[in-house]
């Protein structure tokens, strides 16, 4: 029987708290690197939205790693984007992976001295949200239990990203945004436990809206978090409802 | 041959399901030998399990990182049913299978008293009497169980049991090689994996769901059938939907 890891603990206690991206990716990536068997943690956001961007890196090596990748468009953590799965790389100097980003490993040895490195995607559905690296200054991999804890880490931090970015008190025109934060965050308002109990409902209706509107799954989340906000109703029966065809959402819709 | 020299009492509905596991047996290998989608296996590992072990209905669910049990097949993706999956991540058999690793029983719901929210759920739904979970077993460990629903009450013969436990094993198989068949990873990875690919199938259902407006049910039957039919993995065709490279009337009707 598995039981959630330290780091994600620690992440699932930032449900609710009001932070900017970049707050958020700092406390991601710090309790990453006091948790797990790590030297750095660094934090870059992958939306078709915007260009890609770092909001977080723990230390100068951890940003260094993160500039060569986005620059280079090479290396674990442009990999873990482009796949949706996660990369780990004991040893960046003893193993395949060198012959596989030949200028970043090159540029990394030079200028670091970064050996192990692991990126896990934050996902949400088939979105790649953003990435979430880490490194370490000794070769090895992370331990079993470690991994485990790092892959439910970036789940929850990309939930936390996303329940950001969709946050019903920013897309509501005219709401005070103090008071809301309140009343819906601070309850959760049921979006996270069902999001990361993955509620089969809220990826049908995401799917649904998403199709209804033509745009994408975070922006569907974000108009059924808006919708659950105005009707002071909770996420998972507005894509009950949703699912069960009495609600359409429509351009005109806010 | 007995030793008198009669012939042996043979049941024909036996013999018939020997057949029957045998050529699924063959069709679940023939299928972890290709470069595989694990719902897909999934899938039908299912269909087969309520047909072998004439189920009413069945559904496999796996614990994720956090240590909570999801759905990830359905014999039916008709809403009522797999919310009564999803209510195992609380009580049930399903999560006493998980903890345990050993197969729980619930021959007659009517009369057993340990998981009364499950029970009364699953009673009001109407459909089944008889819950059976199953272990996905690894190592002495479980990560996940089969669950199979019967309409009838009564305790799973042996013979089912054992039966039920082999497709069970198929199943651990299927989740933790599919990608190790490719790159050399771990366990976390691969159940993680196989819950990331139900959530982009539940979004894809929706997608069509909408477009084609049928119901999510009926939505999966299109994905499914058009992924088998162009022999792609059911994964793939569920995230070109979502990323429009796949249009809705692309998807045929379900033949009737």
């Amino acid at each position: 029987m598995r039981e959630r890891g330290r780091v994600t603990d620690d992440l699932v206690g930032l449900v609710g708290v009001a932070v900017g991206d970049r707050e958020l990716a700092r406390r991601v990536c710090e309790a990453c690197v006091d948790g797990l068997d790590i030297d750095g943690a660094g934090m870059s956001l992958f939306t078709t939205r915007e260009s890609r961007q770092t909001l977080w890196a723990t230390d100068e090596v951890a940003m260094v790693l993160e500039d060569l990748q986005l620059t280079l468009n090479e290396g674990p953590c442009i990999e873990a984007a482009t796949r949706g799965l996660p990369v780990s790389v004991p040893d960046l100097h003893h193993s395949v992976e060198t012959t596989r980003w030949p200028v970043f490993a090159g540029e990394v040895a030079e200028r670091t001295d970064a050996v192990a490195l692991f990126a896990i995607p934050m996902r949400f559905g088939a979105t790649v949200v953003g990435v979430l690296d880490f490194y370490r200054t000794t070769a090895g991999a992370l331990g079993a239990v470690q991994w485990r804890d790092a892959l439910a880490a970036a789940e929850t931090a990309a939930l936390l990203l996303l329940g950001q970015r969709t946050r019903p008190s920013d897309l509501v025109p005219g709401s005070d945004g103090e008071e809301q934060a309140r009343t819906t965050d601070g309850h959760d308002d049921g979006w996270f436990s069902s999001a990361l109990s993955a509620r089969p409902e809220i990826h049908q209706a995401t799917g649904m809206v998403l199709a209804q509107l033509g745009i994408g799954p975070e922006e569907a989340l974000a108009r059924m978090r808006a919708h659950a906000f105005t009707e002071r109703r909770l996420l998972i029966d507005v894509a009950g409802d949703v699912v069960a065809r009495r609600l359409r959402f429509t351009e005109e819709m806010r | 041959m007995t030793t008198d020299g009669r012939e042996p009492v043979v049941n024909a509905a036996h013999t018939d399901r020997e057949r029957s596991a045998s050529r699924a047996f063959v069709e679940l290998a023939d299928t972890l030998v290709d470069d595989y989608d694990v719902i897909d296996l999934l899938d039908r590992l299912i269909a087969h399990s309520v047909h072998l072990l004439a189920a009413e209905a069945a559904g496999i669910m796996l614990a994720d990182n956090h240590g909570t049990l999801r759905m990830v097949a359905s014999s039916s993706e008709a809403a009522e049913f797999m919310e009564l999956l999803q209510l195992q991540a609380g009580e049930g058999p399903c999560m006493d299978c998980y903890r345990t690793a050993t197969a729980v029983g619930a021959p007659d719901l009517a009369r057993d008293p340990r998981w009364p929210g499950f029970t009364a759920a699953v009673l009001a739904h109407g459909r089944f009497r008889s819950v059976h979970a199953l272990p996905l077993r690894l190592r002495g460990d479980a990560i996940g169980a089969l669950n199979l629903f019967h309409r009838i009450p009564g305790p799973l013969p042996a013979d089912d049991l054992a039966l039920g436990q082999a497709l069970a094993d198929v199943a651990t198989i299927g989740i933790l090689s599919e990608r190790a068949v490719r790159r050399g990873t771990v366990v976390t990875e691969q159940l993680q994996h196989a819950l990331d690919t139900r959530i982009v199938i539940e979004q894809a259902k929706g997608v069509l769901s909408e477009q084609a407006g049928v119901g999510l049910d009926e939505a999966f039957e299109r994905l499914r059938s058009y992924a088998r039919h162009h022999n792609l993995r059911l994964a793939d065709v569920a995230r070109r939907l979502l990323d429009r490279t796949l249009d809705a009337s692309a998807f045929a009707p379900r033949p009737r």
